[in-house]
């Protein structure tokens, strides 16, 4: 083995530091996503705008109403006195739900007989819909369940039928942070090895340096090796920023061993920087190079279970995105950073990254011929 | 003898149906400064890289440096510099630095590493702008960085691919001063050009055009087996004076420039007498004086009796 790949590595990392506006975003940008994704971005349904329409205006109404509102997920916004207040605003989005009591609530309560709520929801975002109404009828449950209480025990037969304890592991609070900041380390990896490597190639080309090293004698192995080398260290410092940021601003929790995640990912990196290779042997620009990494981004993010449950997907969606490296890799940074997953846990996608590493290895190899400008 | 630096018998090189480069052989000896002429699309780059073994042969045989360049590519590529008219260099970094990475890439040992990059720098001039950004250099100083580079492993042979292409007057001349150098200390020296000036610099010369080599020799035997004589004139009606020279059978070419006219006769015809013959009345010159011919009428005449002969075949093919 010559040491032809530590000079190139040496000249990369020349280049790197003289390039500060790409070395700044190579930190910055994992901050940023960190930013947006851990603080903006919220699946928890919370604070929704909420109009009470009291026909009854009793204190059991006005009871119902307060405990909404003590959930959190419901703000009271506003009292209307008809149903077209409440049409007017659902649709110019000045309230999401709207809380109907009808006339004989109160009254119907006191006298033991079934009494009824209606719960008005915007449903154009389905996210809210599911949210408003569980939160809701959870409420209403609650609420029958403690006046059957009430009249069984009056009756000296207080017993609940059927109680379900939830007790949520890994993430007890459900928290969207926890969830999405080990994820986005695998996202902001995918990003930054792919576009960096299949830039650092297309630039070459570009500049007529590529031509200079085809005819000399670097072999392409030495070559790539040498590239890479520097933005596999990058990763590592994007990574360790993520995760430092993630357990400081954000309380994730770091359950498993730190070891562990980061050799399982030298084989993510490695994956992804194969990928920016393969681009670049199909790029002829720096520019192309950089579509062709923001056009895989988006799969990488959709797909692999970063935003959406892998689970929720049909079949033909799975398929493909269990070719992406993300979305075993995803598995793997989640099992361990939440669930202290160790290496029995996560060895299958392990396998997987082989194979995915083994396959792109190969194409890009036979697409990266040295003969031949 | 020893063998020649560069040795090629039918070189061929086709792309698709595109025959780029059609059965060159060549020699080059040790030393030599072997100059490439023809116009763009010629073959030249495509023979270079097959020379380079970048580019395998679609047919035909060569040895470069002593290694055949289809099985000992890489043999051949570490004993070669090779420098094109891009002057690929990386131009965020210093101007040392770009020595020191092709000082690694081609190997050489590290004892000797900063020796040879001092050496360089001082013999190419460019001690003063070792810390300088190669991005911020002028295109001559460039062109110096880019030959240093070139021959930081002291390669015996050298490739120089229209090396001063938009380069200025005086650094040209400083560059040929160079490679004259070079070629004295034992390296040998192929490279192409448009300049016919240059081309005359050289100790040999090859003509490709259409992929196929039409002559190779010195300059001097080059021109002179053409068998050429010129002539230049000055005349008011310039114009027409061109226009009937040129129905002559016996003049090659009329350049004419605002009202000087330079006409070249072939088969060592006078050229003079041709003007006294051509030129009468109204027509008649001013002044005409005898013009030594060179290679670029040397060169024009060759493309222009090959296109002849080209356009002869494919009527003969159509009828």
């Amino acid at each position: 083995m010559s040491l032809r790949p530590f000079v190139v590595a040496w000249k990369e990392l020349l280049q790197l530091r003289r390039d500060r506006m790409t070395l700044a975003m190579m930190i910055a940008l994992p901050l940023l996503q960190l930013m947006l994704f851990g603080y903006a971005i919220n699946t928890d349904v919370r604070h929704m705008p909420t109009l009470v329409y009291d026909q009854d205006k009793s204190a059991e109404s006005r009871d119902f109403a307060a405990s909404m509102v003590a959930t959190g997920f419901y703000d009271v916004v506003g009292h209307v006195e008809s149903y077209t207040a409440i049409e007017d605003a659902l649709r110019r989005g000045g309230a999401r739900v709207a809380l109907v009591v009808p006339p004989d609530y109160g009254a119907s309560l006191r006298a033991g007989k079934p009494a009824h709520l209606q719960l008005v929801v915007d449903g154009s975002d389905p996210q809210t819909v599911a949210s408003a109404t569980n939160t809701a009828s959870g409420l209403a449950s609650a609420r029958s369940t403690e006046l059957l209480l009430a009249r069984l025990a009056a009756s000296g037969n207080a017993v609940e039928p059927v109680g379900l304890e939830p007790d949520t592991w890994y993430n007890p609070e459900v928290r969207t942070a926890v969830y999405v900041v080990p994820g986005l380390v695998g996202v902001i990896l995918t990003m930054t090895m792919v576009m960096l490597t299949a830039m650092a190639v297309a630039r070459e080309r570009e500049r007529g340096t590529l031509e200079q090293l085809i005819v000399s004698p670097v072999r392409p192995v030495e070559l790539v090796l040498g590239k890479i080398a520097p933005y596999i260290l990058i990763g590592y410092v994007q990574m360790t920023v993520i995760l430092l940021a993630g357990r400081y601003m954000f309380d994730v929790p770091f359950q498993g061993s730190i070891v562990l995640l980061y050799a399982l990912a030298f084989l993510f990196i490695a994956a992804n920087l194969a990928i920016g290779l393969f681009f670049s042997t199909l790029a002829r620009t720096q520019q192309q190079a950089m579509q062709m990494s923001f056009f895989f981004l988006l799969p990488n993010i959709l797909l692999t279970g970063f935003m959406f449950p892998f689970e929720g997907m049909p079949r033909p969606a799975q398929i493909p995105a269990e070719a992406l490296p993300l979305t075993h890799f995803l598995r793997i940074v989640r099992s361990i950073v939440l669930k202290g997953g160790t290496f029995d846990d996560v060895y299958l996608e392990l396998l997987w990254l082989c194979g995915i590493f083994a396959v792109l290895v190969l194409v890009s190899s036979l697409r990266f011929r040295k003969k031949l400008v | 003898m020893t063998e020649p630096v560069i040795v090629t018998r039918a070189l061929s090189r086709r792309f698709g149906d595109l025959v780029a480069v059609r059965d060159v052989s060549l020699e080059v000896q040790k030393g030599e400064i072997f100059g490439v002429l023809g116009p763009n699309g010629a073959g030249k780059s495509t023979t270079i890289r097959m020379l380079c073994g970048i580019l395998d042969p679609s047919s035909g045989e060569g040895r470069v440096v002593g290694f055949d360049i289809r099985r000992d590519a890489e043999r051949v590529k570490e004993r070669i510099g090779y420098m094109t008219q891009r002057f690929s260099l990386y131009e965020d970094l210093t101007v040392e630095e770009n020595l020191k990475f092709y000082a690694g890439i081609y190997g050489v040992p590290r004892n000797r590493r900063a020796r040879r990059v001092a050496d360089v720098l001082e013999s190419a001039g460019l001690g003063g702008r070792r810390t300088q950004l190669s991005g911020t250099l002028s295109g001559g100083w460039k062109q110096r960085v880019a030959l240093a580079s070139a021959t930081i492993h002291e390669p015996p042979l050298l490739f120089l691919d229209e090396p001063t292409a938009g380069v200025d007057p005086v650094s040209r001349r400083e560059f040929w001063e160079q490679i004259h150098r070079l070629a004295h200390g034992g390296t040998t020296v192929l490279l192409t050009t448009h300049y016919m000036d240059e081309a005359e610099r050289c100790h040999r010369l090859a003509f490709i055009f259409r992929g196929t080599v039409l002559d190779v020799g010195t300059p001097g035997d080059i021109v002179a087996r053409r068998h050429l004589r010129g002539a230049e004139l000055e005349c008011e009606h310039a114009q027409e004076a061109a226009e009937r020279l040129r129905s002559d059978p016996e003049v090659d070419e009329v350049a004419h420039y605002g009202n000087v006219l330079r006409v070249v006769t072939k088969n060592d015809v006078d050229p003079e007498a041709v003007v006294a013959r051509m030129l009468t009345g109204e027509l008649a010159p001013e002044s005409v004086r005898p013009v030594r011919v060179g290679v670029e009428d040397a060169f024009v005449s060759m493309v222009r009796a090959d296109e002849m002969a080209g356009d002869a075949g494919a009527l003969k093919a159509a009828s």
